[in-house]
């Protein structure tokens, strides 16, 4: 059986009028509102909405993280900033030990494969430049 | 005794579509299902290769390395079995790599294009480098990762890179008019400081919602109804439930990051104009020499077509190729279409450049 007789066999489906003229609305009101969006009078809108929440949760966000210092130090507990010092840290030791695994592999490429010094690689260029001191605190 | 004629009455129908498109909304899919070994890690960025499936002899051998944006997880790269870029890649016989950068946390707001760009990615290239053993390898960039592997090409361009795919790649932000972003990240309606000075990262249900903003009629009631009127298709169910378990898994944009997305790109187009500067050293897009696709997406309202042009006259690559296809931001390379038309296109280009 074709998927034209299926389709003839098909019932007539009250709702297909409905949908079309839906369908239809839905086009016309999704053009008009990326018109509206994509409008000075939208940016400025959303970003006036943005601002003054801002503005106004600032005092309580404020007031939560000092009293949630204050409640951590209590319990001699570490607070966000201590974690994110250590974080720090700890993505420094990992790039030290990225460095070295650079160095274990270039000395096992001169090892293993002293005749194909043509392909070895150029020292310099297998590895990032190293910053001598971290550009701005926190910063990976 | 003879069978009894199954009556059902709208009530009932209506209870089990309605059980049914409950469950769709509610069920997190099983995505990014490809079989892969993590290689490298740092910091939240880790770096994976899948599991080649041809043998060595046949695959290609130039390595390809995925670069997704940062505000997302690169799952869409790898949807479903069956609808997978990744699988199509590595079924093509490709040695394929993804760079997956994983969640900022709060001790990540300072990170900057310039970490990305010459921090990690380098890193990660050299362990590409090393596990594959050739000095050259591709790489593909979608939206944020698009500018970063730019950026990359144009400051390391002696680091083997061969051939350079670009997906969506918002990197020429001189049309103000026709890209939304740039109007509601206005500096006279935006106040980038303000934003990062209260969240630190940019939160992901804040870009989530300037994402699905830019249409929200199609985003926030058709994409609904579509389900609704395929509630008895396990086919649409199914792509429906893989998509929005991605859409629905927002991750922050690091704060630093955001900071020049908006002030360096967004308002002052500073890639385009030769003037981005990255740890103290100027992106010169003429330094790109790789080998270069550009691909558009006709319908993008995120990175309209006008964002992905302009490279190729700005680039030094004697070969470049500009590929429009018809669709929308995510839907070209997860689409339904995708598997006809970006994914052939882009094994074609790229195969005949990776011997």
């Amino acid at each position: 059986m074709g998927d034209e007789q299926a389709a003839r066999e098909k019932p007539p489906d009250p709702m297909e009028a409905f949908r079309d003229l839906r369908d239809t609305y839905l086009d016309a009101w999704a053009k008009t509102m990326v018109e509206t969006v994509n409008t000075d009078a939208y940016a400025r809108t959303t970003g006036t909405v943005l601002d003054t929440y801002l503005s106004a949760s600032s005092p309580f966000r404020e007031a939560v993280e000092k009293s949630m210092l204050r409640v951590l130090e209590q319990l001699s507990m570490p607070s966000r900033a201590d974690f994110i010092s250590l974080a720090d840290r700890v993505t420094n030791i990992e790039m030290r030990l990225d460095d070295m695994d650079a160095k274990l592999d270039r000395i096992v490429n001169v090892l293993t494969k002293p005749a194909t010094t043509g392909r070895r690689r150029n020292p310099g260029s297998a590895l990032p430049k190293r910053q001598s001191k971290r550009k701005s605190k926190g910063a990976k | 005794m003879a069978d009894a004629a199954v009556v059902s009455d709208p009530f009932t129908d209506l209870v089990g579509k309605l059980s049914a498109f409950n469950k769709a909304l509610t069920t997190r899919t099983a995505i990014a299902q490809t079989p892969k070994e993590l290689v490298w890690a740092l910091n939240k960025a880790k770096l994976y290769r899948y599991i080649p499936v041809v043998p060595k002899e046949q695959r290609h051998p130039v390595p390809l390395l995925l670069v997704f944006a940062l505000m997302n997880r690169p799952h869409i790269l790898d949807l479903r079995p069956g609808h997978s870029f990744v699988e199509f890649m590595v079924n093509s016989g490709y040695d394929l790599y993804l760079l997956d950068w994983g969640a900022p946390g709060p001790e990540d707001k300072n990170l900057k294009f310039d970490d990305y760009t010459l921090e990690y990615m380098p890193r990660a290239v050299r362990k590409l480098k090393a596990i594959s053993g050739v000095e050259e390898f591709s790489m593909l960039g979608w939206c944020i990762g698009a500018i970063l592997t730019t950026i990359y090409a144009a400051l390391r361009p002696g680091d083997g890179l061969r051939n350079l795919i670009l997906l969506t790649a918002p990197l020429d932000f001189s049309n103000k008019e026709a890209i939304t972003f740039a109007r509601w990240t206005d500096e006279r309606y935006f106040d980038v400081d303000k934003v990062l000075g209260a969240f630190g990262n940019m939160p992901g249900e804040m870009i989530d919602y300037g994402a699905r903003a830019l249409k929200p009629v199609e985003n926030y009631v058709v994409n609904y109804l579509k389900l609704w009127d395929n509630i008895e298709n396990p086919h649409v169910i199914e792509a429906w439930q893989a998509m929005n378990t991605w859409v629905t898994d927002n991750i922050p944009l690091a704060g630093g990051v955001f900071r020049q997305l908006i002030v360096d790109l967004y308002r002052n187009d500073r890639l385009m104009r030769g003037e981005m500067m990255i740890r103290g050293e100027r992106v010169d897009l003429s330094c790109v020499r790789a080998n270069l696709l550009t691909v558009i997406a006709e319908g993008d309202h995120i990175t309209p077509p006008c964002q992905s042009k302009a490279i190729l006259s700005k680039v030094s690559s004697k070969d470049k190729e500009l590929y429009s296809v018809p669709g929308g931001h995510i839907g070209i390379m997860a689409g339904s279409g995708a598997n006809k038309r970006t994914w052939p296109k882009i094994d074609d280009w790229l195969g005949r450049r990776s011997g």
